[in-house]
């Protein structure tokens, strides 16, 4: 992946940096150590959700369920916690495997769908979604489960060097994402199948076995995602995996992901959310009138694609 | 997609004031006395009508409530609850129309129906199709503002709104007082084009004017949206730091938003206001957490707006022979503050309020005003 060490390798961290560069010159409180953190926070759960869907974009495929997922591991989380005690100081903690699991399940489940029945996943993933939206809606009766346990929040309350620990997390977990792209078979049938599926299916690549398990690593990270949100926002409700789908599909892209497969990885995902993360801020800091900022950040969005993905080996976009 | 569903929820208690059809708004006060008025009068139970409420779906807490107090009207006169018909339009106008048709159409005509008409336009049809059938109509939020029951006749009984500006300005002097009367405030708005944030913002504003010391120091949206709100406060605090002394919020799910976002950086005396008064905001203001929250009574609500169509079908009054301020009318909002919370909270949530439905217009607001 990295043979062509053209300055399209490295233009999305530019575009960060630039970014950066000119929020701190109109307002120069953004690029304090404070205001790194809020974006930090802000950009966590939405981190996890968007390396999910790398894995899933990767393999030239797209996934849309993670609004759906989001929402439902993050409501199972809840109640969980609730029902063995109320805090992960003591029974609680095993509503963090339960909600892992359904997560990974359901991403299972989402790529079993589409890969054995055959159905595109743009289709199965979406349908997967509001499947999920309709199981919280179900769980939750339309209501809020809040939280009130001190010690998981302290993800968020709790600061190492100016960061909350939710940040590290995240940042472990990203490591761990790095790991699987890059030192195993998994990672490396990702690229196989994305980069051409029949060439990768006759060299003996399980494909409906890679596929299924794709997901279900997605689906895992979403529920990291989701609990990283109840850790952010102390509740879950149906709609706390609202607007992931555009932003972290967004993010991936915009990081140099590209959506025909084998294209990126991981890191980009990174830079990608950090670049979203850093105009949504960028755009309140420096006082932006809030009727212009969808705008604002469609138009940016354009532009950092245009600058950010190596579109040179493309012959045709579909 | 979920953004999409909070719009959708809180656009549909909307386009009260349609500015565009203001000024076109037929004024005939005196209305026309009971041409279409044929119900025959039946003395206690249903009658003989069928009843239904037509609504957009059930996953909402509020559409919820709503239901519930139609459900308690209904049993109030000794049916089962499910005797009350449920015509869900899913955000179809045209379903909307086509239900009431139906169920209109099963019974003869023998039908005393609520709606929310899904959207404005809607609300025309809907009338004109309950009159022409021989029904009772009462609607909730959304009608155009040139339609007015008394020109339809009997069968459109009355219309039930309610306000944002009032009790969102209420909410925002309970926010300045805290604030000691002076110092910086924000606004976390909803979606800008929707009627509600509009009047909750319009409430804020109006209430800067006894407080020539507070300062608005930024509107910012967070579409409804709590994740978004948490994250919109924690810019905010980059840009203005210690110069936010209270933040109004335009509903509750923003609230929660705004109340984590400063609770990560260790602020936790903040007076934060907010609007819908659910449950969950109701425990916040005793906690402390939350200064204010506007309570509207969507149960009230439900119950009185399919209770005004029935009575009507059944004769127990005649709609033309009551002042307009009983036909188009909003309906209440309490402002929950932490010394009445508590009191809130048994009163109205813990337990639901038994009412007499037939004291029909005593928890309205006064009647609706076009501006």
């Amino acid at each position: 992946m990295l043979k062509n060490l053209d300055i399209k390798t490295f233009m999305p961290a530019i575009v960060l940096l630039t970014l950066i560069i000119f929020f701190t010159a109109l307002n120069p409180n953004f690029a304090s150590m404070r205001n790194f953190a809020r974006i930090a926070i802000a950009a966590s759960p939405f981190l996890m959700v968007a390396i999910g869907v790398t894995f899933i974009i990767i393999m030239g495929s797209i996934d849309l369920s993670m609004e759906g997922s989001v929402s439902l591991t993050a409501v199972i989380f809840c109640f969980a916690l609730v029902y063995f005690g109320g805090s992960v100081a003591s029974t609680g903690w095993i509503a963090v495997p339960i909600a892992l699991l359904c997560g990974a399940l359901y991403g299972a489940l989402n790529g079993f769908i589409h890969a054995r029945l055959l159905i595109p996943s743009f289709m199965s993933s979406l349908a997967m979604g509001f499947v999920g939206i309709g199981a919280t809606v179900l769980l939750t009766g339309g209501g809020i489960v809040r939280i009130n346990d001190d010690i998981f929040r302290s993800l968020l309350t709790y600061r190492i060097q100016g960061f909350p620990l939710m940040v590290y997390l995240a940042g472990f977990f990203l490591c761990v994402g790095i790991f699987i792209q890059k030192k195993t078979v998994l990672g490396r049938h990702l690229y196989a199948i994305g980069g051409a599926e029949d060439l990768a299916k006759a060299s003996g690549v399980p494909i409906l076995q890679t596929r299924v398990l794709a997901f279900a690593l997605a689906g895992f990270y979403y529920a990291l995602g989701g609990m990283l949100q109840v850790a952010k926002l102390g509740q879950a409700e149906s709609v706390t995996g609202a607007n992931l789908m555009f932003l972290s599909i967004t993010a991936a892209v915009v990081g140099g992901v590209a959506l025909w497969g084998a294209i990126g990885g991981v890191i980009n995902a990174l830079i990608g959310v950090l670049i979203v993360a850093v105009i949504n801020n960028g755009m309140v800091v420096i006082g932006l009138p809030d009727f212009i900022q969808d705008g604002v950040l469609g138009v940016l969005v354009i532009i950092a694609v245009i600058l950010s993905t190596n579109r040179s080996s493309v012959r045709f976009v579909k | 997609m979920s953004n999409f569903i909070k719009e959708y929820i809180e656009r549909e208690k909307i386009s009260r004031r349609n500015f565009l059809f203001a000024t076109a708004a037929g004024v005939s006060a005196s209305a026309l006395p009971g041409v279409w008025g044929a119900g025959p009068a039946h003395a206690g139970g249903h009658g003989g009508w069928a009843l239904a409420w037509s609504y957009r779906d059930r996953a909402s807490a509020y559409w919820n409530t709503i239901v519930s107090g139609g459900e308690a009207y209904v049993d109030s006169l000794g049916m089962a609850k499910s005797d009350m018909v449920n015509l869900i339009n899913e955000g179809s106008s045209e379903k909307s129309l086509s239900d009431i048709k139906a169920f209109l159409a099963k019974n003869n005509g023998k039908g005393a129906i609520a709606c929310d008409a899904n959207d404005s336009p809607n609300a025309r049809p809907v009338a004109e199709t309950v009159r022409d059938a021989g029904g009772y109509l009462s609607t909730i939020w959304n009608k155009t503002n040139d339609l007015h029951p008394w020109d339809i006749g009997d069968n459109y009984v009355a219309h039930l709104s309610w306000s944002g500006e009032k009790p969102s300005a209420d909410a925002a002097r309970a926010l300045f007082d805290a604030m000691g009367g002076k110092g910086g405030v924000v606004h976390i708005g909803g979606i800008p084009a929707n009627i509600p944030a509009i009047e909750r913002l319009n409430g804020l504003k109006n209430a800067m004017k006894d407080y020539p010391d507070v300062e608005l120091l930024d509107v910012q949206s967070a579409d409804w949206d709590t994740t978004k709100a948490a994250e919109v406060m924690s810019s905010l605090l980059t840009r203005y730091g210690d110069n936010i002394k209270g933040v109004h919020c335009a509903n509750d799910n923003m609230a929660y938003g705004v109340i984590e976002a400063l609770k990560a950086e260790g602020i936790t005396d903040m007076p934060i206001t907010a609007f819908d008064g659910n449950p969950e905001a109701v425990d916040l203001v005793i906690q402390g957490k939350l200064l204010a929250t506007v309570f509207t009574n969507p149960h009230w609500g439900g119950g009185i707006a399919l209770g005004l169509a029935h009575q009507a079908a059944i004769g127990a009054f005649v709609p033309s022979e009551e002042p307009n301020a009983h036909r188009e009318f909003y309906g209440p909002s309490i402002l929950v503050t932490p010394s009445d919370a508590a009191e809130f909270k048994k009163t109205y949530l813990d337990a639901t309020p038994t009412y007499d439905w037939t004291d029909r217009w005593g928890l309205s607001a006064g009647q609706i005003q076009y501006t």
